[in-house]
């Protein structure tokens, strides 16, 4: 049983609000979807496991100094620049 | 119908019947009067597409030869970067970010003359199955607006279903190319895990995302499949197509392929689906195919799985939207922890925080043996079970979905019910397996259905020359055009 308090906790996490009016709700619905993640329990896992997908294996590549992308580029998407940095609210 | 839209819009320009940038201006000027009932286009790059039909046509005017998809007008889902150009993943936390790169799809396809129509509707983050998380509000069903276009490349779905583009990228993740498709009564590919790039797709379940074509026809989703389908050094689990173009191999002989039915897809299939994949059966049998029957029990928990696995990953990708770098971000806050938080929940859709809570929940401590890692055992097990199957058949036929396209609206009310209409397609992304949906009939109100033909892992070839097979058996029968669009 998904509580208020759980939904609380993982939303501090995942840096989510959750705002009063909504907690009764969105706590159902993690409800309801853990009950249903929580069918696999009945599963038997004799011989089962995982590593990747299609037998991959790692992607060892050169550690080489290539082209990059401009940087005055990557800040025009961001809010706030300064002197070529992304800026953010002073925190102490 | 067997004819493919590409051959015959490339044709007709080879010809010289028509000019590329009058084939253009006709998408163009058909998007803005269709646009407004379908929803199907988030943005729409006219001078893009223009400048891109000028160059085309300066090569026709030289006797210069045409690639295959070179001058073919065309879309993108909204979560595949294009530089220069918005990219939102159809949500407010992406407001304002326009990419400096392409994803690699964009890059092969640019560099060969496609135009470029404009970015296409989708659910936001690709999450959900009606197109309706959108923060546009949902693309619509080019064979009756009052239904969803399904999801979440719903807007390609449309797009390609009303005729105002010739094809398009989606992606999938749990069905997400196959069941638009299937409610918009055309073709959507969902190729190998690891055949396409997934550089520049803004991810949503890494393990599990794959970009594939959504097309009219068979010989479309090959011609594109092959054209997209190569190595990328960019992304760290691309391993690009294996053997010949598909393109080459999809008008062989079927007789004594082997067909295979896991009675387990067809459960809890509406009559008239489960009545479509019968007659489908029939088709095959005619073509010289054997239908074999046999049990699959490890798709029970297929479901499950995968929204434990595609949550988890959710919330590790989304953590990257913090209102700093890029996007949307809140307009007042004390401090870096508040402003994230609050960007956050004002730039995410309700489906969105959703998956990230279930996604967060199932990896925090306490809960991570019992779910994520019991999920990623069960995914081998559904793994082992389909690379069984193959020892014994060549495809496996499935319904899409279990049921046609929804009223608008419905979807969003239960997000369990939502969900369950994700138990046939999901099971391909778990195992990393290629998978068509292609038209097989319609319902009584005339909406689409669609059937799946499900390969072994890198036998896009094999899945792709059923689907032309029947297609070219059944023609128009089970195909329906919409009111909509370009018809030259």
């Amino acid at each position: 049983m998904v509580s208020h308090e759980d939904v609380l906790g993982i939303a501090r996490l995942c840096k989510l609000y959750i705002a009063d009016d909504e907690l009764d709700s969105m706590t159902k619905v993690m409800d309801d979807i853990i009950r249903f993640a929580d069918t696999i329990n009945n599963a038997s896992e004799e011989g089962a496991e995982f590593d990747n997908i299609n037998n991959l294996s790692n992607a060892f590549r050169e550690d080489e100094v290539v082209p990059s992308y401009d940087r005055e580029e990557i800040l025009k998407n961001a809010n706030d620049v300064d002197e070529g940095h992304f800026l953010v609210r002073k925190r102490v | 119908m067997a004819e493919g839209k590409i051959k015959h819009y490339s044709d007709m320009l080879q010809k010289k019947e028509i000019s590329c940038t009058e084939l253009t201006e006709a998408f163009l000027s058909n998007i803005e009067s269709a646009n407004k009932d379908l929803n199907a286009y988030v943005t729409v790059t006219a001078d893009t597409a223009l400048n891109t039909a000028k160059a085309v046509d300066k090569k026709l005017s030289l006797g210069e030869m045409l690639a295959p998809l070179e001058g073919i007008p065309m879309t993108l889902k909204d979560n595949i970067s294009t530089k220069g150009i918005p990219t939102t993943c159809c949500s407010k936390i992406l407001e304002g970010y326009t990419p400096i790169f392409n994803a690699t799809v964009w890059e092969i396809l640019s560099a060969n003359n496609a135009v470029l129509l404009g970015k296409t509707n989708m659910d936001e983050f690709a999450m959900g199955s009606s197109c309706e998380t959108s923060c546009f509000g949902g693309a619509t069903n080019p064979h009756n607006i009052n239904h969803v276009a399904g999801g979440s490349s719903g807007g390609v779905a449309s797009a390609v279903g009303g005729n105002i583009a010739v094809y398009g990228l989606g992606s999938d993740t749990g069905g997400s190319i196959r069941q638009p498709a299937s409610f918009c009564g055309i073709v959507g590919l969902k190729p190998s895990y690891g055949a396409v790039s997934r550089f520049g797709l803004i991810a949503y379940a890494s393990s599990l995302d794959q970009i594939g074509p959504v097309t009219s026809t068979v010989e479309d989703a090959a011609i594109v499949y092959d054209a997209i389908s190569a190595y990328d050094k960019m992304d760290s689990t691309s391993q690009g197509r294996r053997g010949e173009p598909t393109a080459l191999s999809i008008k062989n002989d079927i007789k004594g392929m082997k067909i295979g039915i896991a009675r387990e897809y067809l459960d809890g299939v509406r009559d008239d689906v489960k009545l479509s994949i019968e007659k489908a059966c029939e088709v095959y049998k005619s073509l010289g195919a054997e239908i074999v029957y046999f049990n699959l029990p490890a798709l029970k928990y297929a479901l499950p799985v995968y929204y434990i696995l595609a949550c988890a990953e959710a919330s590790s990708n989304l953590g990257r939207y913090d209102g700093i770098r890029y996007g949307y971000r809140t307009s007042s806050y004390k401090d870096v922890n508040e402003m994230i938080c609050k960007t956050r929940s004002e730039g995410f859709g309700d489906e969105v925080k959703r998956r990230i809570l279930l996604g967060t929940y199932v990896l925090s401590a306490g809960y991570y043996d019992a779910y994520y890692k019991k999920a990623q055992n069960l995914r081998g097990s559904i793994l082992n079970a389909f690379k069984d199957a193959f020892k014994n058949c060549d495809v496996i036929l499935a319904p899409t979905v279990p049921m046609t396209a929804f009223e608008k609206g419905n979807a969003i009310s239960d997000p369990i019910e939502t969900y369950l209409t994700d138990i046939c397609t999901v099971p391909v992304n778990i195992a990393g397996l290629p998978g068509i949906s292609i038209p097989c009939g319609c319902d009584a109100n005339g909406l689409p259905i669609g059937m799946q033909l499900i390969g072994n892992t890198f036998c896009e070839s094999t899945i792709l020359n059923a689907a032309w097979q029947y297609e070219n058996a059944v023609g128009s029968e089970v195909f329906k055009e919409s009111p909509y669009g370009v018809k030259i």
